[in-house]
C-alpha cells in the first residue's frame, strides 16, 4: 500500500474511533441514565445494556475499529511489514544504551493474548516496537497530540518529592514514559526494563538519536530483575500494571520495594478508580475487546490494602488528569480511568 | 474463566460476538472494509483533482457544477444498473433456476 492510501485508511478508522468516543458514548451513558437510573452494579446497567443495538454496535465498532487499525488492508502491522528492512535499517545501529536478553523466557501471560489486538504482541516481531509506538499516537483520539503532555504530566507527579537520582522505569515499552525523566534530570542515572526486545530496541535508539547519555534500555522482566538492594530512590510504570495477571502484580510490587532504597518512592501510572457502575461496565466491556484480559482482575484488587501489607506507607491512590482541560468529573467522552498509584518504602523499617 | 487467555497460539479463535445473530457481526465487517475503502479511494480522487487543478489540467469550478439536465440524462441508465446491482439480492430471488430456500442435512427427527 501507498502512503497516502495508508494514511487515509488509518484517518478514515481515527476520525470514527472519535464519533464512537463522543457521540456513540454520550448516547450510551444517557440510554443507561434514563433506563437504569439507579444502577448500582455493573451487571444492573449490562441488563438494560447489552440487548440495545446502541450497545450491540458500540461494543462491535470498538473491537474492529481496533482490529482494522493494526491488522486490516490498511493496517499498521501490514504497512510495517512491507517496509521492514527499510523500517528497521532506520532503527538499527550500535545502540550503547541497549542490553538483550535473548535468553529472556517470556512469561504465558505474556505470550497467550496479543494485546490491544495487535498480532504478535508487542514482541513477536521486529517491526513490533515501530507499528506499536505509531499504533500508540492514536490510542485516545481525544487526546490529540497531548500524548507527551501526558507523560510529562505523569514525571511531574513522580518527582514531586524532589530530583530523583537512580530511577528504575518497570515495563517501559518503546520508552515513551522514559524520555521525560532522561530529558529532564540529566545527572539522574536511569534505567528502564521490559519484555519486548523490539521495544527496548526502538527505546534505546530514541534515546540515542535524543543524545541522552544517562538512560539504559534491557530487555528484562520487571519482577526479577537483577539489581541490588536499594538501588533506586524511584521505581516507576506507565500503563503496565494493569496487563498483568494479580500474582504478577505481586512479583512486581515485590520486586519494586527489594530494588527501593529505604525512603524511596514508587510511583505508577495506571487504570484503577471507576467511580460508577456505568464506566465500570464499559472498562470491563473494553477489557475483553481490546484483549487485556487481566484490567478488570486489577480493578477488582484492593492495591491499598496489597500496598500497605508489603509494608509500603504513605500510599495515595488518586485519578490523574491525563492533558489540561480535561474536566474529571464531567468529562462526557470516553476516557481510561487514569490514576496514580504511589507509596513509600519506609526509611526505618 | 470467559476472559482468560487461550494456550494455543497457531490455532484460530473464533471472533467475539456482539450483535443476537452473528452474520450481523460479519457483514459489520464487510460493511466497514468497504467503507474503509470507499474512504481511501474519496481522498485518491481529492488529490488527484488537487494536482490536475495545480497544473491547470482540470477546471474545479466546471467539476463542481450541477450537471446540466442532458448530462443527468446520458448517466440515468449507468444509475439505474448501479442501483439495482446494489439493491435487487433484497428481493431474494434466484438468477437461475435451482432448489429454493434453506438446506439442512440434518437427520429428520
Amino acid at each position: 500500500m501507498d502512503e497516502r492510501a495508508f494514511a487515509a485508511g488509518q484517518d478514515f478508522l481515527l476520525a470514527a474511533k472519535t464519533f464512537w468516543t463522543t457521540t456513540m458514548y454520550r448516547e450510551l451513558r444517557d440510554t443507561a441514565a434514563v433506563r437504569a437510573p439507579q444502577a448500582e452494579t455493573m451487571a444492573h446497567v449490562a441488563e438494560v445494556l447489552e440487548k440495545t443495538v446502541l450497545y450491540q454496535s458500540f461494543a462491535w465498532l470498538e473491537r474492529h475499529l481496533q482490529r482494522m487499525k493494526y491488522a486490516g488492508r490498511y493496517g499498521l502491522m501490514p504497512y510495517h511489514r512491507e517496509r521492514r528492512a527499510a523500517l528497521l535499517n532506520t532503527v538499527s545501529g550500535d545502540e550503547a544504551a541497549l542490553e538483550l536478553d535473548p535468553d529472556l523466557a517470556l512469561p504465558a501471560y505474556y505470550t497467550g493474548v496479543d494485546i490491544h489486538q495487535q498480532p504478535g504482541g508487542v514482541w513477536r516481531d521486529d517491526i513490533a516496537a515501530l507499528a506499536y509506538e505509531r499504533g500508540a499516537r492514536s490510542t485516545t483520539p481525544m487526546l490529540g497530540t497531548a500524548h507527551k503532555d501526558l507523560h510529562d504530566r505523569f514525571t511531574d507527579i513522580a518527582v514531586e518529592q524532589g530530583a530523583p537520582e537512580k530511577v528504575l522505569d518497570m515495563g517501559c515499552g518503546f520508552g515513551k514514559s522514559t524520555q521525560p525523566f532522561a530529558q529532564r534530570f540529566p545527572d539522574a542515572s536511569i534505567e528502564a526494563v521490559d519484555l519486548s526486545a523490539p521495544c527496548v530496541s526502538l527505546a534505546a535508539h530514541t534515546t540515542q538519536k535524543n543524545q541522552a547519555k544517562n538512560v539504559r534500555f534491557r530487555q528484562m522482566d520487571a519482577c526479577a530483575t537483577d539489581y541490588d538492594d536499594e538501588s533506586f530512590d524511584l521505581v516507576t510504570s506507565t500503563m503496565v500494571i494493569h496487563e498483568m495477571p494479580p500474582k504478577t502484580i505481586d512479583a512486581m510490587l515485590d520486586e519494586a520495594y527489594r530494588v527501593l532504597e529505604p525512603g524511596g518512592r514508587m510511583v505508577h501510572l495506571d487504570f484503577y478508580c471507576l467511580p460508577d457502575a456505568f464506566r465500570q461496565f464499559i472498562y470491563y466491556g473494553h477489557a475483553r475487546r481490546n484483549n487485556e484480559p487481566y484490567m478488570p482482575l486489577l480493578a477488582e484488587t484492593d492495591l491499598a490494602d496489597v500496598l500497605a501489607r508489603k509494608g509500603f506507607t504513605d500510599i495515595e491512590i488518586a485519578p490523574f488528569q491525563e492533558a489540561s482541560g480535561v474536566d474529571m468529573d464531567a468529562n462526557d467522552a470516553w476516557r481510561f480511568p487514569w490514576t496514580v498509584i504511589a507509596a513509600t518504602k519506609p526509611a526505618v523499617v | 474463566m470467559e476472559n482468560a487467555p487461550h494456550t494455543s497460539p497457531n490455532t484460530p479463535r473464533a471472533e467475539q460476538q456482539f450483535f443476537d445473530d452473528p452474520a450481523m457481526d460479519r457483514l459489520m465487517g464487510t460493511v466497514m472494509a468497504l467503507a474503509q475503502e470507499h474512504y481511501v479511494l474519496r481522498d485518491r480522487v481529492r488529490a488527484l483533482e488537487g494536482e490536475l487543478a495545480r497544473t491547470k489540467a482540470l477546471n474545479p469550478a466546471a467539476l463542481d457544477q450541477e450537471p446540466t439536465p442532458e448530462q443527468r440524462a446520458e448517466t440515468t441508465a449507468d444509475r439505474s444498473d448501479f442501483v439495482e446491482a446494489l439493491l435487487k439480492p433484497l428481493l431474494g430471488q434466484q438468477e437461475a433456476l435451482g432448489a429454493p430456500g434453506r438446506h439442512s442435512l440434518k437427520a429428520n427427527v
